[in-house]
């Protein structure tokens, strides 16, 4: 699939801006519209513009796509991590911290929250899959007679 | 023969069986210890372990056997992957399958808590399934260890409704406390009957004992450890572990007369028709554990003793026979009592060994045996005459087959093939053997530890005596009359042996191996007629979901009482909203019309966008954000793959779309299941929120959970658990595709 110049000068110029608005709705998920797999999607769709406009082989060069389905795993390990390191501890699974009532440590305007962080672990699993998704079919399609 | 290399993996199993067997050894003669680690207490989940009397018998027999059997396996092994034509690193799996049965076999026997009982039952079926099945090559093992895992698992089942019955009606998974409030009444002879039937098929007891005869496809080893100290063992552990309830149910206790004493009459008579050696002991099993499962089917203290002496003297010579049968075919080639004759004369010793083991299982004096059946004997005598005649008669019947499979092998004029087995394949059974002979010498240290597993398994201690009496009490005169029937039966063959063929081939032909092969062949059939079914077009899955649920919703149209069935009002706030809602509607009947993929793929997409505004305006932001992304990517990825695709292919898919003769069909169907979810929806939609306390509950606790959006925070907090397993769905559905893809390759 060879795309136009303009698709390919418009998914250039737009690819960062697309990834720090998934970071946005990612980080402000839990005051805002948005969550982790809503960024995750987002994200995805950045790079498959990208495939869109540049096919596969020059995709494979540029970006690390190879290790997207890792980053799934990873996002996985981590929202385990979130849920049953409690249970080591001696709580219930899935026990966020801080506590229900508890200050919360401020970054600026973000909250330091471990529901972030599993929030952080579906972004990263669903940004993973899909991608490592797009490639299999992109694969498939090189391979294809 | 040359010796053959033993593998690390032999040794390392050995290792642990030996430092496993000294560790409980050692905890048991230093009174027990107990284990009581929680995990999930707000479930009340802990991980409970007590060794106790008879977990410590148990534990001994799993470690104990497994050290002997593991040290055969080392020497037995190569020889088998050779004859198999298979890689001696295959044996790595073999020993840690091995070690994971003995490892579940200790779990199980301490396990305190109902739960984690079964988790170690299924572990042991597992086990089993990977070690008959070891010769995966061979379709009658594969076949076998399939048999195995459906028959036993399927009972787990039963184990683990029982379970969840005792739990339900004393509120705890803890098998002490359990003990400790039970009371008799229906509910519990409800769960003890179907705990108890989940251990009869473990034990391979009649009905369910046909697994147990074929599963002597798997190499002798396992075969042995199977029978004396493991899978089989689990099943009347079972029994004596729930024995403080099972026995407050006297319809239960019956029941476990009624199916011991059918045991040992189908096993012993049917082991007195076997050629293949394996075969003879796999039902000399059956009824072995009959013995066993009729005692605690007696009752009393006496029993509690009688059936745990038992195992013990049974476990010893059984294993030491298997490992007999393992050698002489592994040496001989012979399979069958007809293809070997006269060996005692080039293997002395092992004739030797196995004779006593022999001797033990026919309860002969100076052996270990002699006592299991004066406690049985005893026991019996106990109930009632009727009792004690059944028992002696059980006694010759093992008495004859025992003696035909020893004196078969080793007596007579020696024939062609005969050899001497290896040290290493003689030395486990002289052990063995050593161990019966110092049980009929000394039975103190065994009678002890039945002793403390009978006090386990009764609830209270179980006194009792085992020792020689040169008089004529009935113990003694039954055991002469035992001997003196087993030799005659010997002798004259031609009196049972057409009546004993002929329940043997009665068995066959329309038992329950029978009806096991005919529901499993029905059940294939059954679920291949489904797939093909369901494969064969996709709207022959979407038709009978559509159909019922109209139907169902019609029968909720129908049973509604008048005036509970609001149209509610529309007012002109609703214009958005109603607006959004015709464009999806039209975008939606625009769907049935392109006969084009690319044309299809749009107005699908215009579906999905018009759906997404009408999430907008209905206050769902979160929702219609999801919807937009999602509908992107599928567009994208809809329009990648099609230009992947040659054109030809999407065009003659394209004629086949919707062919003329369905079309009829399916336009009423989606008409009529159309107008139903409306008419449904617009109802709902209609009521005010009948209960709106949980969401109430919700948004009043989303400020807990320092959250100002709430659906992240019940996707991430309320309902986090619930995510987590959806993405892992997602994880799990991107690697299946990876593998479809590569065409079932991995890498």
């Amino acid at each position: 699939m060879i795309a136009s110049a303009l698709t390919k000068t418009v998914a250039r110029l737009i690819f960062a801006p697309t990834l720090v608005i998934a970071v946005a709705i990612l980080v402000k998920g839990y005051a805002d519209t948005g969550d982790g797999f809503a960024a995750g999607v987002v994200a995805a769709l950045a790079v498959l513009l990208q495939y869109v406009a540049f096919g596969h082989e020059e995709i494979e060069r540029v970006l690390p796509v190879r290790r997207a389905p890792l980053l799934g795993v990873a996002g996985l390990g981590l929202a385990l991590a979130v849920a049953f390191v409690p249970v080591a501890l001696g709580k219930p699974p899935m026990t966020h911290w801080p506590a229900p009532g508890a200050s919360v440590i401020h970054v600026g305007t973000l909250e330091i929250l471990t529901a972030v962080v599993f929030d952080i672990g579906v972004f990263l699993l669903v940004f993973g899959s899909v991608v490592g998704a797009i490639r299999f079919l992109s694969v498939m399609g090189r391979s294809a007679p | 023969m040359p010796t053959p290399r033993v593998s690390p993996a032999a040794v390392g199993s050995v290792l642990l069986a030996a430092a496993a067997f000294g560790l409980i050894l050692a905890g048991h003669l230093s009174g027990g210890g107990a284990l009581d680690l929680p995990w999930a207490p707000a479930l009340g989940l802990r991980l409970h372990f007590e060794l106790d009397g008879l977990g410590a018998l148990y534990g001994l027999l799993a470690t104990g056997i497994g050290l002997v059997v593991f040290a055969y396996a080392a020497v037995y092994l190569p020889e088998h992957l050779r004859a198999h034509g298979r890689p001696q690193r295959d044996g790595v799996a073999f020993f840690g399958a091995l070690t994971l049965f003995m490892v579940s076999m200790v779990g199980l026997v301490t396990a305190q808590d109902l739960l984690l009982l079964f988790v170690f039952w299924d572990l042991t079926a597992i086990a089993s399934y990977l070690l008959i099945g070891f010769d995966r090559d061979e379709a009658t093992s594969r076949r076998a260890a399939l048999m195995a895992l459906l028959v036993t698992g399927i009972s787990a089942v039963l184990l683990l409704i029982g379970a969840l019955l005792l739990a339900a009606e004393y509120g705890t998974f803890s098998l002490p406390e359990i003990i400790e409030r039970a009371r008799p009444g229906g509910g519990l002879t409800l769960a003890c009957a179907l705990i108890a039937a989940a251990g009869l098929a473990k034990s391979a007891q009649v009905p369910l004992h046909f697994w147990l005869p074929r599963a002597m496809a798997a190499p002798t080893p396992v075969s042995a450890y199977l029978h004396s100290a493991a899978m089989v063992a689990a099943g009347v552990f079972l029994l004596g572990r729930f024995y403080p309830l099972l026995r407050q149910s006297p319809e239960v206790l019956d029941g476990l007369l009624v199916v011991g004493l059918a045991s040992i009459a189908v096993g012993g008579v049917i082991a007195l028709t076997r050629d293949t050696l394996k075969q003879v002991l796999a039902y000399s099993t059956i009824s072995q554990y009959g013995y066993v499962v009729t005692t605690l089917g007696l009752g009393g203290r006496k029993a509690a003793l009688a059936a745990s002496f038992y195992v013990i003297a049974h476990a010893l010579a059984k294993c030491a026979l298997f490992l007999t049968a393992g050698a002489v075919t592994q040496t001989t080639g012979a399979k069958g009592l007809s293809g070997i004759r006269g060996m005692a004369r080039e293997a002395p010793v092992l004739a030797a060994a196995s004779g006593v083991a022999a001797a033990g299982l026919a309860a002969l004096p100076l052996t270990v045996g002699f006592f299991k059946d004066e406690l049985f004997f005893a026991a019996a005598l106990e109930r009632g005459t009727v009792w004690a005649i059944l028992a002696t008669a059980a006694a010759a019947l093992t008495f004859a087959y025992i003696a035909r499979f020893w004196s078969g092998i080793f007596l007579g004029s020696a024939s062609s093939n005969v050899a001497r087995p290896g040290a290493g394949l003689t030395a486990p059974v002289v052990v063995l053997a050593l161990l019966v002979v110092a049980g009929g010498l000394t039975v103190s240290p065994f009678l002890d530890l039945a002793k403390d597993a009978g006090a386990a398994t009764y609830g209270s201690s179980t006194p009792g005596e085992a020792a020689y009496h040169l008089d004529l009490r009935a113990e003694n005169v039954m055991a002469l009359t035992a001997y003196a029937s087993g030799a005659f039966l010997l002798a004259v063959p031609a009196v049972w042996r057409p009546l004993a063929l002929g329940v043997a081939r009665a068995g066959e032909a329309a038992g329950p191996a029978r009806a096991y092969q005919v529901a499993l062949t029905s059940l294939n059939r059954l679920s291949d007629a489904v797939h093909t079914f369901e494969v064969r077009d996709l709207r022959n899955r979407l038709r009978p979901i559509l159909i019922m649920a109209g139907l169902l919703v019609a029968l909720g149209i129908v049973s509604t009482p008048s005036g509970a069935y609001v149209v509610g009002s529309f007012t002109w706030g609703d214009l958005p909203l109603a607006l959004t809602l015709i464009v999806a509607a039209c975008a939606a009947i625009a769907c049935t019309v392109p006969r084009d993929h690319l044309k299809l793929v749009l107005t699908l997409s215009a579906l999905g966008f018009s759906l997404a505004v009408a999430y907008a305006f209905f206050a769902a932001p979160d929702v219609a954000l999801v919807a937009v992304l999602v509908e992107t990517v599928f567009g994208l990825l809809f329009f990648g793959v099609f230009s992947l695709l040659p054109r030809e292919i999407l065009r003659n898919e394209a004629v086949k779309m919707a062919p003329p003769r369905r079309r009829r069909g399916n336009v009423a169907l989606a008409s009529v299941s159309g107008t139903f979810a409306f008419v449904v929806v617009w109802g709902a939609l209609s009521r005010p929120a009948g209960d709106p306390s949980a969401a109430t509950e919700l948004t009043a606790r989303t400020p807990d959970a320092h959250a100002k959006d709430i659906v992240t925070a019940i996707l991430a907090d309320f309902r986090g658990l619930d995510t987590l397993v959806e993405i892992t769905v997602v994880l799990v559905a991107v690697l299946a595709m990876a593998t479809l893809l590569r065409r079932g390759r991995l890498t």
